[in-house]
């Protein structure tokens, strides 16, 4: 009896010690935090690790790639990483991994707005020391994800935001942003199906910052949070807060539409113009709309430049990595004319290489000729390390003036805001 | 009594007038003190998963984040030493017009959505508590919203605001059709506000209205009997008998609601990001974006700290305000 009460102790205590035991290694991290590991060169054998955020076929493309990489490569073996398809979650998660000093992930996307952030905090090597030759990429996503005139991060795939209208209704394309206007109304007139002339992205989200900036420079603006407010950057507000409330061509609806809403919105019929991503050519349209659709940079007004916003994303390093090597071999792979040009008929990526908008792309998928043109004007967002707060600081601005409320005009907010905006980006906090 | 750890002292009445007490005498028993000692360690090694985890998951967290908030600690500048800041963060707060305008927004959105919720949850319970047929679906039914998580009820909500395909304008375009397209979320503030007090009120108002339904179930019969043949009308028996029976339940439904009202985030959230402008932002809302898109855990620890001590105080005036009299 004794025996048996001493057995069944013990088994409690074991069980005891192994759920603490268990707990404990839960909560240790899998990744790897050593940083004192020696540089490990490209023709060992080794494992390296890639965090990714995309999901299905975007997933699927980038298994492929990487498989056709590690059969050219039989040396690396490339464990992929899926973090998060949100992009907050997936910030935080790459976040969490470079404070923990973590070696992996080796290699990771990164949104074109992060590598100034990463590279400020001293989480990204630099790429300088693989004499890259950047002048085959388009140029403004390679100014995204330079730092300080130092490169950090490579253009992976470059996500030009521009204007799409309906041909059927608007015979030629609008040469100045009046004329967007005149040519919205005309439509709305002529076709009672549409329900706005102009759909764009006016909800409170980094989307109402790219929208903006398509417009921005037509009206000669700049995203310069040091110099926020200047007669280009009100003007090109103005203009869009007179879309909804003098012009009457977007509905106050705009103010709560993100991209999906506004893609919704012209593949269905319902809109002449709409400011978005490559991505709506390739969703199902209306009968009315398909074979019927322009996309084009917004035109210039006086003293402006054709206007596109530049979204994408970029490939970089982990500073800690011990397979620098290895890991800029795969980025060199992924980033190759032949690899984007198969990723953008699979998913509709376009491609961050000029030479990858092959005939055979265009066979494809003949948009991409459009998306082509585009990536040549697409400005990036303010290549700063607190963009995340400059970006707040904006979208608060930019949601008051489409509803009307806060310091009234675009003007007025401009000028009500300049101050925290230049705080907010250019402030060192005192350590 | 073979292990002999008590026996039973039948002594001299010493107390007289007093009832007789049975007194428990511990005899020395090294046998049995050893083994009280056993199973204490025993106790104390089943109950250790569980402290260990609570402890890693509550107060380990809590602990660093008051350290936190008396550091720099930004992850944007995640190369820089975690230094000794002292009470800077929290001056930082308390200078912000942002943070002083969002413990406004917050303590009225409180101060609102508890009197609503307590006046229309009170009525339902009321209802709920009469006899009629259905009374038991409808019991099972209004629990409903309350069982939806809030993040999915305030999805829902907003797809019900939607002014091209939502419930709300459809319902309201009937009434009256300069209504039928009316732009709720992030066109106007007032609006914004509706809309978020409507989706936080559907969700919550059941709970106050269950938990109100069950003090009224406690209450006596016989005391709502004695009030009528007194004279008493509906409205002196709710006055006189309902309300002061149903204060413990009602201090329940406070304190939970105001902490849940005073953390609001969720509905906001999903619903209008704080906008338009940063007109629905609240004490928490800022608190996320501080922590998440800010990443400065310094100032956000210390924002949440004062987002704890608050709810502390409030939970504190309430207990001490709704305490039973004796």
């Amino acid at each position: 009896m004794a025996s048996s009460i001493r057995v069944r102790r013990s088994g409690a205590i074991a069980l005891s010690v192994a759920v603490v035991a268990l707990t404990a290694a839960a909560c240790s991290s899998s990744s790897s935090t050593s940083s004192s590991s020696p540089p490990v060169s490209a023709s060992t054998k080794q494992t390296i690790v890639f965090a990714e955020s995309g999901l299905g076929t975007e997933g699927q493309q980038t298994q492929k790639a990487i498989n056709a990489f590690e059969a050219a490569n039989p040396n690396i073996k490339v464990t992929v990483q899926v973090l998060s398809s949100d992009s907050t979650q997936y910030l935080a998660t790459l976040e969490h991994d470079f404070v923990a000093g973590s070696t992996t992930p080796d290699v990771f996307e990164s949104d074109v707005t992060y590598p100034a952030k990463f590279a400020q905090a001293g989480w990204v090597l630099p790429l300088t020391r693989f004499n890259v030759d950047t002048s085959q990429y388009f140029a403004n996503e390679v100014k995204a994800g330079t730092y300080n005139g130092t490169l950090y991060a490579m253009p992976w795939f470059d996500n030009p935001e521009g204007l799409y209208y309906r041909t059927d209704l608007i015979k030629t394309a609008p040469t100045s942003p009046a004329q967007v206007v005149s040519d919205a109304e005309a439509a709305m007139k002529a076709d009672k199906s549409l329900k706005e002339g102009l759909a764009f992205e006016a909800a409170k989200y980094e989307g109402a910052i790219t929208s903006f900036l398509t417009v921005d420079s037509a009206f000669g603006g700049t995203l310069d949070p040091a110099s926020i407010n200047t007669p280009g950057n009100v003007a090109a507000l103005k203009w869009l807060h007179d879309a909804i409330y003098v012009n009457h061509i977007a509905p106050a609806a705009v103010t709560g539409w993100q991209e999906g809403q506004v893609e919704a919105e012209f593949d269905s019929g319902y809109a002449a113009f709409s400011i978005n991503y490559p991505f709506v050519e390739a969703q199902p349209m209306a009968a009315a709309v398909k074979g019927h659709v322009a996309y084009v940079p917004f035109p210039a007004g006086p003293g402006g430049t054709p206007g596109s916003a530049l979204g994408g994303e970029m490939l970089a390093i982990n500073a800690k990595t011990s397979h620098a090597q290895a890991a800029w071999k795969l980025i060199q792979y992924l980033c190759s004319a032949g690899v984007e040009t198969a990723r953008a008929i699979a998913t509709g990526d376009p491609p961050s290489l000029p030479s990858a908008y092959t005939q055979q792309l265009y066979s494809a998928a003949p948009y991409f000729q459009d998306v082509k043109t585009l990536n040549n004007y697409s400005a990036p967002r303010p290549v700063n390390p607190n963009y995340l707060k400059v970006s707040d600081d904006l979208q608060t601005l930019f949601s008051s003036v489409y509803a009307n409320s806060g310091p009234g005009s675009a003007a007025a907010a401009f000028t009500s805001n300049a101050a925290t905006i230049k705080t907010d980006a250019t402030a060192t906090p005192g350590a | 009594m073979s292990r002999g750890t008590m026996t039973v002292t039948k002594g001299r009445p010493a107390h007289a007038g007093r009832p007789r007490r049975r007194r428990l005498a511990r005899l020395p028993s090294p046998v049995g003190h050893a083994r009280e000692r056993s199973d204490r360690r025993l106790g104390y090694l089943l109950v250790a998963p569980v402290v260990i985890l609570l402890l890693a998951v509550t107060a380990y967290p809590l602990i660093y984040n008051v350290w936190n908030s008396f550091h720099f600690d930004n992850l944007t500048y995640g190369n820089l030493p975690h230094n000794w800041v002292g009470v800077r963060n929290y001056t930082t707060i308390f200078k912000s017009s942002h943070w002083v305008s969002a413990l406004a927004r917050t303590l009225v959105f409180t101060v609102v959505t508890i009197v609503f919720d307590i006046v229309v949850g009170l009525a339902l319970a009321l209802m709920l508590h009469r006899k009629f047929r259905g009374r038991g679906f409808l019991r099972a039914a209004v629990l409903v919203p309350w069982a939806v998580p809030t993040v999915v009820s305030a999805m829902l909500w907003k797809t019900m605001f939607d002014p091209r395909s939502g419930f709300v304008d459809y319902f309201l375009g009937g009434i009256h059709p300069a209504w039928s397209s009316l732009t709720w979320v992030n066109f106007s503030v007032w609006r914004s506000w509706t809309a978020i007090f409507v989706a936080d009120s559907w969700k919550n108002i059941p709970f106050v209205a269950i938990i109100l339904l069950a003090g009224l179930q406690v209450i006596p019969n016989d005391v709502y009997e004695a009030a009528k043949i007194d004279g008493a009308s509906w409205w002196q028996s709710f006055r006189r008998v309902t309300l002061p029976m149903l204060k413990p339940a009602l201090s329940v439904a406070l304190i939970f609601r105001t902490l849940q009202a005073l953390l609001v985030f969720d509905v906001i959230y999903i619903l209008t990001t704080g906008g338009p402008g940063n007109s629905t932002q609240t004490l928490s809302f800022l608190n996320f974006q501080t922590f998440i898109t800010d990443t400065d855990f310094g100032v956000g620890g210390a924002m949440s700290l004062v987002l704890v001590i608050l709810a502390l105080v409030v939970s504190a005036v309430y207990v001490r305000a709704l305490r039973p009299q004796t």
